[in-house]
């Protein structure tokens, strides 16, 4: 790997790290000390320049931070998930402290989303079970959506401003549309279980590499229920959410069929998976930060021929059958972070493969995802 | 917020999921919370209308029981604050005499007492809901306990007459089909052959005449001294019973081959391939491992969790081959994760049954026999399994098991223990 930059966040471990969605250059880390345990946080706004990463702004807390989430109104604004339970609107060019502050919910908050349709809410997600959507300029949420169990992680379809997913404790991805009326399920109109068994065959692992036979992958059977920790929306295919978590597996979902068991399936860390983020310009490539310290680039498959195995027959010429379930392939493993690898973001812009990673090692590292890939 | 509740949600993520090696790992983990055994024992099991305990009623049978526990572990009886026996066939649910029972053991009117019903796994219900108690912080130290006295209370008034209206429901009129000819019946359509049941019952009566002959069940057998009549003399005298008397030395499967069907012309089960009408009685101390290392209590094993299930009533020898996957489902664990399973042979047939259908191997099964050689009081059966099987992992050195029992009208129990 040659060319990575690097940030130290002395005293933080960080959780959380964003790319501006306005700037190739800027970018946040939300971090707190002792690990998030105990003691407080701190936000920080970082600058690409020709001297490497500099630091532009930081914010401190009271209580650890779990995630941000940038404005998509306003390029200098972004949210906060603060273990109080709070989130804190922070304007960069208002000094030490938070511009705003929304606290409803009554444990750690641990996940920020802003709407990236209409651009004017933003949802956060809490351990006390709820999900919250908040307008930046009101205190009071707006909607609270109840999930009943610890929600690490909530997010905005990226084509629909209604959309609102969710995933928590209970191995379960739920999704909420606002349009339907307020029901006694409350907006809630699917359930996803993470842990179901495929329901259709599943295709072999792709080979490696071409001709190579590599060994065989792991295979996949289902699984016992298991918190998930993180979840993405694919930014192509708008029926696509990818889900992971304690259970180490990478899944991807069609929405469309909540009982279908997962269309993909990923498998390769050792630990627990703490951030899954989708590649803004590919549609099969994705991203993930685990407990096992490593974060590792992926495609779920979804664009490459079926092929039966390595150096086996190609599939008949004709689709596969719509219920088979995909063995995605590791296109590459980042392994310079010396604690477990928290955070995981794609910039936008540029050539397409610039990622930013966080890890409890109190380090930000840029790098080139180009780089891993192997041939 | 809480320091504390964040570390453990924490440690949560990191050791919990993948099946494949986070299961096993995580229950031998050791915690403050840990629902632990810190005694575990049983009286003999004799043979029902005949054997050493023919004229001992069950209280008494808990009594002693309950007193060997107080003896064996030390325990400050006033600090034990409910104790739950299990037993099936007490008119009245037995609540009044083992009230009684508890008082005459030594423990002071302080420690509460009731009795639960859940047929043969009453003795593991009642063990698993002082766990749950402890657990949930009702209580701190609990005793599960199961009893029966089949020789005074096994008979024809053990089920009420059904009414018209569950006569006309016909999965509910199976409730009361008689478990040998179900049996019988589960035999023939799952194709257990007489054969393979009857190697079976041999080779747990091999099993247990074994351990017997090598004095291995002195451990959990506290003897008793109890009141007999000579069915010869007539004469009424004190007996210390401290053997299980129905385990027959030399019965092979060809012995067992020459005994008549008892359900069926054409049957397979038989007195020799099911379990024994016996009497017995169990008891299980349980507590936190934070409470029992304040005590200084010797910690032999703790509960992990339980499992139950419902099957079709006629069907009710599958109850094991349902409920012990729910139970691995609940812990994370597979079967080759645990060293013995004890599997109450209710019949050589569904036992058997059961554990081909798990893949389970024959050596990890009753490796010390089972019901079969040396009898199934009804409500004593699953506290016993407790201790046959706490002290077998001991010995042997290895540490998960699992107990497991089929149940009248179709259900099944299964627990998962670890050894310490």
């Amino acid at each position: 790997m040659a060319s990575m930059l690097e940030f130290r966040t002395p005293g933080f471990n960080p959780y959380a790290v964003k790319y501006s969605p306005y700037y190739d250059s800027r970018l946040a880390v939300a971090a707190s000390a002792n690990y998030g345990i105990v003691g407080n946080g701190r936000l920080f706004c970082l600058g690409l320049g020709a001297a490497g990463v500099q630091l532009e702004k930081t914010f401190d807390t009271n209580d650890a931070l779990y995630d941000l989430a940038w404005s998509e109104i306003n390029e200098n604004q972004l949210i906060v998930a603060c273990g109080d339970g709070s989130i804190k609107l922070f304007d960069m060019g208002v000094h030490d402290f938070p511009v705003m502050n929304f606290h409803e919910h009554k444990r750690e908050a641990f996940s920020v989303c802003w709407n990236p349709v209409s651009k004017d809410n933003f949802i956060s997600s809490s351990w006390d079970g709820t999900v919250k959507l908040w307008s930046p300029t009101r205190t009071g949420s707006l909607t609270t959506l109840p999930i009943g169990c610890c929600t690490y992680s909530t997010a905005f379809s990226p084509s629909n401003p209604a959309l609102i997913s969710a995933v928590s404790a209970d191995s379960q991805i739920r999704l909420f549309d606002l349009r339907t009326p307020v029901s006694a399920k409350y907006h809630l109109v699917s359930v996803i279980p993470v842990h179901a068994p495929p329901s259709g065959p599943i295709l072999p692992r792709l080979a490696p590499s071409a001709g190579g036979a590599g060994p065989p992958g792991p295979t996949y059977a289902g699984a016992v229920p298991a918190e998930v920790l993180t979840h993405d929306w694919n930014k192509y295919n708008t029926n696509v959410v990818a889900a992971a978590g304690v259970d180490r597996v990478i899944r991807t979902f069609d929405v469309r069929n909540p009982t279908g068991g997962p269309r993909s399936v990923l498998m390769g860390h050792e630990y627990a998976v703490r951030r899954l983020a989708w590649s803004p310009h590919a549609s099969d490539i994705l991203a993930s930060a685990s407990y096992d310290m490593t974060v590792r680039v992926w495609t779920d498959g979804s664009t490459m021929p079926p092929v039966m195995g390595p150096g086996g027959p190609q599939l008949p010429p004709q689709q596969p059958q719509d219920n088979t379930v995909r063995m995605g392939t590791q296109l590459g493993l980042m392994n310079r972070h010396t604690e477990f690898a928290t955070g995981v973001d794609w910039c936008l812009f540029g050539t397409g493969g610039w990622v930013a990673s966080v890890g409890w090692d109190e380090r930000v590292l840029l790098w080139d995802a180009h780089t891993l890939l192997r041939g | 917020m809480g320091a504390l509740d964040r570390l453990s949600a924490l440690g949560n993520q990191l050791s919990g999921g993948a099946g494949v090696a986070g299961g096993k790992a995580k229950i031998l983990e050791k915690s403050a919370d840990d629902i632990v055994v810190t005694a575990c024992l049983r009286t003999a099991i004799t043979k029902g209308g005949k054997g050493q305990f023919k004229d001992t009623p069950a209280a008494d049978l808990m009594a002693g029981a309950l007193k060997a526990i107080i003896d064996r572990s030390g325990i400050n009886p006033g600090l034990v604050e409910d104790i739950c026996v299990g037993t099936v066939l007490a008119p009245g649910g037995g609540a009044t005499e083992m009230r009684a029972a508890a008082l005459v053991a030594g423990f002071p009117e302080t420690a509460a007492v009731r009795t639960l019903n859940r047929q043969c796994s009453s003795g593991l219900q009642a063990c698993v809901d002082v766990a749950n108690q402890i657990r949930s912080g009702m209580i701190e130290i609990g005793i599960g306990a199961g009893v029966e006295s089949m020789s005074t209370q096994y008979g024809p008034g053990a089920v009420t007459e059904f009414s018209d209206l569950l006569e006309s429901h016909p999965e509910a009129a199976n409730c009361k089909v008689p478990m040998g000819v179900l049996s019988e019946g589960m035999a023939k359509a799952r194709g257990v052959s007489r054969a393979s049941q009857d190697a079976f019952a041999a080779a747990s009566f091999q099993k247990a005449g074994k351990a017997q002959a090598e004095g291995l069940f002195k451990e959990e057998i506290v003897p008793l001294k109890v009141k007999y009549e000579d069915p010869k003399s007539g004469e009424t005298r004190e007996i210390v019973v401290d053997s299980d008397d129905g385990i027959r030395a030399g019965v092979t499967a060809e012995s067992l081959g020459k005994i008549k069907a008892a359900f069926a012309k054409d049957g397979s089960i038989h007195a020799g391939n099911a379990s024994q009408v016996s009497d017995g009685a169990a008891a299980v101390l349980l507590m936190k491992r934070s409470t029992a290392e304040k005590l200084g209590q010797t910690i032999i094993g703790k509960y992990v969790a339980a499992s139950i299930v419902g099957v079709k009533p006629l069907l009710m020898g599958i109850g094991p081959w349902k409920a012990i996957p729910k139970v691995f489902e609940l812990t994370g664990i597979t079967k080759d994760d645990v060293d013995i399973f004890e599997i109450n042979e209710a019949f050589a047939s569904q036992c058997l049954w059961c554990a081909n259908e798990l893949g389970i191997p024959q050596e990890k099964i009753n490796p010390k026999g089972g019901a079969i050689a040396f009898g199934h009081p009804l409500g004593c059966t699953g506290a016993r399994q407790v201790s046959t099987l706490l002290y077998e992992l001991k010995r042997r050195g290895q540490q998960v098991g699992v107990t497991s029992m089929c149940v009248g009208t179709g259900m099944g129990m299964a627990a998962v223990w670890v050894a310490e």
